[in-house]
């Protein structure tokens, strides 16, 4: 089943002096379950399609068709709703609010959904347990080393059970070891409970494990290879 | 949630937040021990207008108060007072009868306005029997022939205070803490009596040097006033029927109240030693003074009053003293003028610390939007973040200014040196602060509204950027 369908995408800036096209042209379909890496020297717009698909920019044509949903026809305020309940963001810079501990991280965005107290403590618990965290629910981002802090970036986009996790870059700033430690954790999370992840990376430790590999260049696929 | 986390983030860059907060702190104090001292200075005046020098409720004939003409005696006063006493809301009157004199001693004369009064009624309506000064005496009784109570500052004029040094001044000095050897200094003018203050005060000049008259000078000047008791004074006015007649009292009592201008003008004798010779029956008054029950709205029983007597005119304190009245009714406005002012100033420095706060956090409020935080919700976190702000520094502010003003409530604020023109005006030189639960709830009332203003422009600031570019910035 597939859970995105990008038909003709078009992105284009209108810069001062030029006009540069960062998407040009994507076909592109995601099914659930799905573990892609988007690949693709930097320009090559891999970011500005993480960014329309996840709802955060809006294509200059085509369309973006989320679980029968074309994102176009979403006003602002509905964009802001789609994203809360229907993707999971993971960001280059873990991106976590430093005043809360690693559990409130998490619940914060099920607080968010209106999540009912009991259910979002044992969530949070269950999800930063799968994560690795179980041991430090109390720990503030600053006492967290980057690849503990990834991971409980990664527990808080599944806390909102949405339909697909966008991760821009997500390795970028980690260690080798750290790295392995977070693909295993979503690669397990991917093959056990069926969790749809997108990835844009530089990293060929990322591309090495994903199961689909859509090269871009110059705003189009170039490659797009499936693996077991 | 958002409210925890507002919390939490104030408190996020502790120096600066605490910065603030100690604005907002000392503000508040200011504010309200200002306000405090404001009410406690206005409450003073009032209780003054009404306990000692008016009363609630004045009722003379509707012609007196245009002359003060003698012939305008209450009318049918025995219908009226049988009112009084009959009415609950009524809790004491005092009948006088007023006469416009000249007074005469050897050394003195001056234009006195004399009170004929009942001793008990009066004691029930006016403190002024309270308020004998130090060494002045007593208050009227009825154990001595024509007795006199008369002012400080009528003494002064009729030259019948003075001021000297002898043993028991010295006594006195000496527990008050004044040493040695200013003391030494004093005796040389030892049982040297000076009919005024100015050449008293000459003489002290030469004698002490400008940093004793500082620290003692008061002291040293109210322990040496004498008054002579028992001096005569004569009276001269012209009776019911247009002549002039004579009396004389003794002065058995000085007093002085907070109000320099009623001091001037007013003389209390007993009622009986005044009004065969002024020519009035036992029945004659010029005036009834009343005090009501508390609570009861004044204005309505004034109404009530004129309605079934209105041949008598009735005015209220407010009338008699609209400046006191001004005060009262506009007190609240001015609480909220003051708090609103310094409000105002530290809502800018609330603005700029907001800014910088949102600044700091562009990456994360990006953050909170893309992963679906409304506008809304972003809107509340900065409020509330303001909000507390502000109102951790007011609660305290508002505690540390309670407790000044409890304090100070207590021992009195002494403004003696500027105490000659804030009596002229009749405001006690000694302001005790008082402060109401009302003024509290209205400046917290302001802090918050304050705290919802300052964090409109941080607040739109944040709601203006744009997620995908906040994400990215470094």
């Amino acid at each position: 089943m597939s859970v995105i369908e990008i038909k003709n995408l078009v992105k284009i800036y209108n810069g001062s002096a030029v006009q540069v096209t960062a998407v040009n042209g994507v076909d592109l379909t995601i099914e659930e379950g799905e573990f892609t890496a988007i690949v693709g020297p930097s320009g090559s717009g891999k970011t500005t399609l993480l960014n329309m698909i996840g709802g955060l920019d809006s294509p200059t044509s085509g369309t973006i068709v989320v679980d029968n949903t074309d994102l176009s026809t979403l006003n602002k305020k509905q964009l802001v709703d789609y994203r809360l309940h229907n993707i999971g963001f993971v960001f280059q810079a873990y991106n976590l609010i430093p005043v809360l501990t690693a559990k409130e991280n998490v619940s914060f965005i099920m607080e968010l959904q209106g999540t009912k107290k009991d259910i979002l403590t044992q969530r949070t618990k269950n999800i930063l347990e799968n994560v690795g965290l179980g041991d430090r629910l109390n720990s503030r981002p600053n006492q967290l080393s980057g690849g503990q802090q990834q991971r409980v970036a990664v527990a808080r986009a599944l806390a909102s059970k949405p339909k697909f996790v966008i991760a821009d870059e997500p390795t970028a700033n980690l260690d080798s070891k750290s790295t392995e430690n977070l693909l295993d954790i979503m690669e397990e999370l991917n093959r056990k409970e069926n969790i749809t992840f997108i990835f844009s990376t530089h990293d060929q430790r990322v591309v090495k494990k994903a199961r689909r590999v859509i090269v871009l260049e110059d705003g189009k696929i170039v490659k797009d290879e499936r693996r077991k | 949630m958002i409210i925890s986390v507002s919390w939490k983030n104030v408190w996020r860059n502790k120096k600066r937040s605490l910065i603030v907060i100690c604005a907002v702190l000392l503000g508040t104090i200011a504010g309200v021990f200002t306000s405090g001292l404001m009410k406690g200075w206005v409450q003073q005046r009032i209780d003054s207008v009404i306990y000692t020098e008016m009363s609630h409720l004045k009722i003379h004939h509707s012609d007196y108060l245009l002359n003060e003409e003698m012939k305008y005696t209450v009318p049918q006063p025995e219908k009226i007072e049988k009112y009084l006493e009959t009415n609950p809301e009524v809790k004491a009157f005092s009948r006088r009868i007023k006469i416009m004199t000249m007074a005469n001693t050897s050394r003195g004369n001056t234009g006195l306005k004399l009170n004929g009064i009942n001793l008990e009624e009066e004691k029930a309506v006016s403190d002024v029997w309270k308020k004998i000064v130090p060494g002045g005496g007593t208050y009227l009784s009825k154990d001595t022939r024509n007795p006199i109570v008369i002012s400080s500052k009528t003494a002064e004029q009729l030259r019948i205070k003075n001021y000297k040094i002898n043993t028991e001044v010295i006594d006195s000095l000496a527990r008050l803490d004044v040493p040695d050897p200013t003391i030494e200094k004093l005796k040389s003018i030892e049982d040297i009596r000076f009919k005024t203050n100015k050449l008293f005060k000459k003489e002290l000049g030469k004698l002490l040097t400008k940093k004793e008259i500082k620290e003692y000078g008061k002291a040293i000047v109210d322990a040496s006033v004498h008054y002579r008791l028992r001096n005569k004074i004569v009276f001269t006015f012209t009776d019911a029927h247009g002549k002039m007649v004579y009396q004389t009292f003794r002065v058995c009592g000085i007093f002085k109240t907070q109000n320099t201008m009623f001091d001037q003008m007013n003389a209390f004798v007993l009622r009986d030693d005044i009004a065969s010779l002024a020519g009035f029956s036992d029945t004659d008054y010029h005036e009834i003074a009343l005090i009501t029950s508390d609570d009861i709205d004044i204005d309505e029983l004034k109404t009530t009053i004129k309605a079934d007597y209105p041949e008598l005119s009735v005015h209220t304190w407010k009338d008699l003293a609209p400046d006191a009245a001004m005060m009262s009714e506009f007190m609240g406005i001015w609480y909220a003028m003051i708090m609103g002012i310094i409000l105002f100033a530290l809502a800018f420095g609330i603005i700029n610390t907001m800014l910088m706060a949102i600044l700091e956090r562009v990456k994360e409020l990006g953050m909170l939007m893309a992963i679906g935080m409304n506008k809304k919700r972003v809107f509340s976190m900065i409020m509330y973040e303001t909000v507390f702000l502000t109102l951790v520094g007011a609660v305290a502010g508002m505690g540390i200014g309670a407790l000044l003003i409890v304090i100070t409530g207590h021992t009195g604020l002494d403004f003696s040196s500027v105490s000659e023109g804030l009596e002229a005006i009749g405001y006690s030189a000694i302001i005790f602060p008082e402060i109401d639960a009302g003024f509290f709830f209205l400046v917290t009332l302001l802090v918050v509204l304050t705290g919802i203003l300052a964090s409109i422009i941080p607040a739109r600031k944040a709601l203006k950027l744009n997620p995908v570019e906040a994400i990215r910035t470094e």
